[in-house]
Parts: structure tokens; C-alpha cells; sequence
């Protein structure tokens, strides 16, 4: 909350990127339960540092298989803004369900991709962009036709890894999406193409790779806010 | 990194986070029997042949990082470890790329746990401020602005057998020659503990510009800190502003506690002064603080009465979390 005209006015927007096919049903649960409770523990943590959020607001893009069911493949909601729309978010969250996938890889990079496309906040003083990717598999390459000629596949993802890379960007780029200083990536994927690829190559990243079986653990939220709350 | 990765010769001892750390992921690691702290910077990333990007994309890449190693060397290669005054600065031992990625290396420090600075004797404060001063009149001599200057960015070490404490200050990174600091956007620092040119120049205030943003931004964060360190929180601003800088800018008096002796109380208002040109230079702030007499604060371990429009202010922190998390 701001309190007088002359403070600083922070925009924290953060989009969760979750694989929500069957394979990711031990880890969902876990994934729905921190989300729900993110925006108050972000608060308070702000909050120990003296400082608080002016605007905050949460969208999450759930990816499945365009190979294995372009119908369900993205669901997705608006940024919403917290805490006045948090019960949208809750009923998004939890109508969630671990179906279908078929077989390894997923369509992560597809909601990379809506993720750089986001109507992300360009006002206020501070902004601070995160997009947090859960998964446990790799991801289908861009600009394969087997994909993209699928009925339903978003016009607006890249047909390449470079000019996905393009959009989000560096410095100095011209063709970014994403404001340089204000973007993160936060990756809690396995060490498998293309999430090591854009470890290594996109700036503003940080990798976490998790181990098959596990899920979302206390410290990946922990990791979350910190890249935000430390940032700011 | 990763843990049991080899990076230069330091093998990374801990699973890498960013406790702490907005922009940097860090780690401890061990080289020669020696620990360090290594620290990973998330922006930029070095491109290589077969990294993602087009040709003119790489090259200008390649300039930038060109550029982030520039500002990094030219702090770096300022400091000479050899200065009488370099002792209780943490430096770099090392930084280097691996990869797509730039590390830096310091030593390791296990620090003292000191959860109430402000309950040390007259002596033991002095001793605390004096080292600490030491080290900013040093970045000062050579025009280097600190940049984030908080007590979390100061580690307390005791000697082994000694009561006293010494201030090990720590984090370079966003560290810049005065009068030349990063873009509006860019720039690093804390509200809680910055100065009113630099909340103005955040604002994009065209008024000030990045020549306002001198080492005269550093006196007003030693300021708010000194006054911490001594009495245990923050100078009283009206609870309408969520910080000291705010609370200037707007026009209103910082309220140095009455319980701190007249010299150091009038030390601390002028580096408080919103015109940082009035400020006095770190030199005379080290020369209030080696007199042990006027750092007597007395009761300082209760809480004074706060007026009620006054902001609840937190109480410092003179020890880190980690380890020497921002460590440049």
C-alpha cells in the first residue's frame, strides 16, 4: 500500500507456468496449495523489509500436449488483481486437474511463450516481471508443423527458439517483449532440452532443476520471493 | 552452478539459492582448503557460438558484457588491499566467466551473531563505527559510491578472546564512480536506507540527473545507519512516508533520538540535510565516532516513547541471514 504521493510505487506481476498433465498429479496439489497462499507470505515478507507491494497481480497458464489434446492443452486466466480478484484466482486454481500429457515432451515452451506475450504492467515506479515454470518434462521444439498446424495452436507463439529468445530479450535488444530490468525466469523444470538451453542463454534466470518425484517444496516458494522481495 | 561443480578451480560446496539476493544466485565453495563465497549474476549472459540469438544480437551482447566487466574491474582494480583502510573491506578475490555466465569470488566470512548493536558499551561502539567509517572514507578517497550501504551489508567480526567487533562491509556490486551511477532503471540500492536524490532520480525526477548521485548518497545511509547502530532504530519521520528519504523529500524533519549525545546528533542532522552538497564528508563523521565519550547513549535497551504518528520503525540488523550473501 502506498502511502503518500512522494513513495515509491512497486508493480509486482508474476505468471505461473504449471504443467498440469497426469504425471504432475503427485506435485499439483502442491503447486495450487502455495500458489493460493503466495500473495500473503509475498506480503510479509515485504512487509519485514518495510516496504509494500502497490500493485500486485497473478496469472497462471496451465499447459498440457497439443500433440495429445489441443482442446485442453492451455487454460489460462487474465492477470488478476490481489487481493480483489483472489477468489477468481482460487477457483481457476483449484478446478485444476493431472490429465493427459500422453507421453514426454509437453508444451511448456508454448506457454513460455503466451507468458512473453502477457499485457505486463508498464507503469508505477518499480516493476517486477516473473514467470515461473513448473514442470517435470522437457518441451516440444517450436515451429514444428506436427504442432503448430494443430487447430487451436496460438498464432502468436514463435516459430523459433531464437526469435523466442529474441522476445525476451537483453539490454540493448530491439525486438524484446519483456522490460529488461524488470523480468525474471524462474525455472523449476528437470535438467533436460530446452530448459538448460535457456538457462544458460537467457538472462535474468534462474534455474532450479528438480528431480523426478518431487514437487514444489517450501523453498522453491521461498525462492519465488525472494526474487522479488530482494529485488524491488 | 551446481552443487559438486568445479568453476575455476572452486568447487561449489552448497545447493546454489538466491536467499537474500534479488539478482544473483550464490553459493559456498571450497578451493585449496579454503572457503568462499561465490556469486553468480543472473544479467548478463555471455554469448557463445552456439547460443540462441542472431549474429547482431551477439554482438551486442558482446558489448555489454564488455561493458559489465569494464564497471566491475574499474571497482575492483581501485581498491589496493594493501591500503591501510582496505582490511575490513570484503573485495573480490576472483571474477571470471564461465560459460554463458560471471562469477565473483570473495573469502567466506563466519561473522559474529549480534542481535542488539545498540546495547554495546561506549567503547566497543566505537570501535564498531570506526571500522566501518574507515572503510567508506577509503571508497570515498578513490570516488566510489557504496551504493547500497544497510546493515545488511555489514558483517560484525570478534577476534577471537576480544569483546570488540569490527565492521566488515560487503557488496560492490552496485557500486559506482560518484557522479556516474547506472541508468534510473537500473540502479541498485534500498528505500529503506537511500538517500533523497537517489528516490528522486528512481522517480525520474529531471531535476536530478546521475551527476546529483555522488558518495554524498552514502553519508545519508550512514546516517540513518550510525543512528541505528546507536539507539537501535531508525530516525522518527511521520508514518505517512515509508521511508527517511520519503519523509526529506516531502519536506519533513528526520527526528534524531534526544537520548544521543548533541555532537553526534548534530553530525547525523547535517548528513541528513536533502541537499547532499551540505553534507559533511565521511572524515568528520569518523572523527566524531572515535571519541567513545559522545557515543554514551545510556537506557537505549528500552524503547523510547514514539509519537503516535510516527512509523513503527524495525530494529537493525546488524547480522546477516547467511553468510556474506552480496559479497562483491
Amino acid at each position: 500500500m502506498n502511502r503518500s504521493n512522494g513513495n515509491l510505487q512497486y508493480a509486482v506481476d508474476i505468471v505461473m507456468c504449471i504443467d498440469a498433465t497426469a504425471s504432475m498429479g503427485p506435485v499439483l496439489d502442491h503447486v495450487k496449495d502455495s500458489a493460493l497462499s503466495f500473495h500473503e507470505r509475498l506480503g510479509a515478507v515485504m512487509g519485514s523489509k518495510g516496504k509494500a507491494i502497490s500493485q500486485l497481480r497473478l496469472k497462471v497458464i496451465a499447459f498440457r500436449d497439443f500433440g495429445d489434446c489441443p482442446d485442453d492443452a492451455i487454460q489460462q486466466t487474465d492477470f488478476l488483481r490481489f487481493p480483489d480478484q483472489a477468489a477468481e484466482f482460487e477457483r481457476f486454481v483449484r478446478g485444476l486437474d493431472a490429465i493427459g500429457g500422453g507421453d514426454d515432451p509437453e508444451s511448456g515452451l508454448e506457454a513460455v511463450a503466451l507468458a512473453v506475450h502477457a499485457p505486463w504492467e508498464r507503469g508505477l515506479d518499480r516493476r517486477r516481471h516473473v514467470i515461473v515454470v513448473f514442470t517435470d518434462a522437457p518441451a516440444h521444439p517450436l515451429g514444428s508443423p506436427a504442432m503448430t498446424k494443430i487447430r487451436g495452436y496460438p498464432q502468436n507463439v514463435p516459430r523459433s527458439m531464437t526469435t523466442l529468445f529474441e522476445q525476451w530479450g537483453f539490454r540493448q535488444s530491439r525486438a524484446a517483449l519483456m522490460e529488461n530490468s524488470a523480468k525474471r525466469l524462474l525455472l523449476f523444470t528437470p535438467e533436460e532440452s530446452p530448459w538448460t538451453e535457456i538457462a544458460d542463454d537467457w538472462n535474468n534466470t534462474l534455474f532450479f532443476p528438480s528431480r523426478a518425484g518431487e514437487g514444489l517444496e517450501e523453498y522453491e516458494m521461498d525462492e519465488i520471493i525472494n526474487t522479488i522481495a530482494h529485488s524491488l | 552452478m551446481k552443487l559438486g561443480q568445479v568453476l575455476r578451480g572452486y568447487r561449489i560446496t552448497t545447493r546454489p539459492c538466491n536467499d537474500g539476493a534479488g539478482k544473483c544466485m550464490w553459493a559456498v565453495a571450497e578451493k585449496d582448503g579454503r572457503e568462499y563465497f561465490v556469486k553468480e549474476f543472473l544479467d548478463p549472459r555471455r554469448p557463445r557460438p552456439d547460443s540462441m540469438g542472431t549474429a547482431e544480437s551477439k554482438h551486442l551482447l558482446l558489448l555489454q558484457c564488455a561493458e559489465f566487466e569494464r564497471r566491475h574491474w574499474s571497482v575492483i582494480n581501485r581498491i589496493d588491499p594493501a591500503d591501510l583502510d582496505a582490511g575490513n573491506l570484503v573485495t573480490a578475490v576472483d571474477f571470471f566467466a564461465d560459460g554463458s555466465r560471471y562469477y565473483k569470488v570473495t573469502r567466506l566470512l563466519r561473522h559474529a551473531e549480534l542481535r542488539h548493536p545498540h546495547r554495546l558499551g561506549p567503547h566497543q561502539k566505537s570501535v564498531l563505527l570506526g571500522t566501518l567509517t574507515d572503510s567508506i572514507r577509503l571508497l570515498h578517497r578513490l570516488d566510489i559510491v557504496h551504493g547500497d550501504l544497510k546493515p545488511e551489508n555489514v558483517l560484525l567480526n570478534q577476534p577471537p578472546g576480544s569483546d570488540l567487533y569490527t565492521a566488515k562491509l560487503i557488496d560492490f556490486d552496485d557500486s559506482y564512480v560518484s557522479g556516474d551511477p547506472p541508468p534510473r532503471d537500473a540502479i541498485g540500492g534500498d528505500t529503506r536506507y537511500a538517500a533523497p536524490e537517489w528516490l528522486r532520480y528512481v522517480r525520474g525526477d529531471s531535476a536530478t540527473g546521475p551527476e546529483r548521485l555522488t558518495t554524498a548518497a552514502d553519508l545519508f545511509a550512514i546516517a540513518l545507519m550510525i543512528h541505528a547502530y546507536l539507539v537501535g532504530e531508525l530516525p522518527g519521520y511521520p508514518a505517512v512516508h515509508a521511508s527517511p528519504a520519503e519523509a526529506v523529500n516531502a519536506g519533513d524533519e528526520l527526528r534524531v533520538d534526544l537520548r544521543l549525545h548533541p555532537h553526534v546528533a548534530d553530525v547525523l542532522r547535517a548528513l541528513l540535510d536533502r541537499d547532499p552538497a551540505r553534507r559533511p564528508p565521511i572524515a568528520d563523521v569518523a572523527g566524531v565516532v572515535s571519541t567513545p565519550a559522545v557515543l554514551a547513549t545510556g537506557h537505549v535497551d528500552r524503547p523510547r516513547v514514539i509519537a503516535t504518528n510516527d512509523v513503527s520503525r524495525s530494529p537493525v540488523r546488524s547480522t546477516r541471514l547467511r553468510i556474506n550473501m552480496g559479497t562483491a
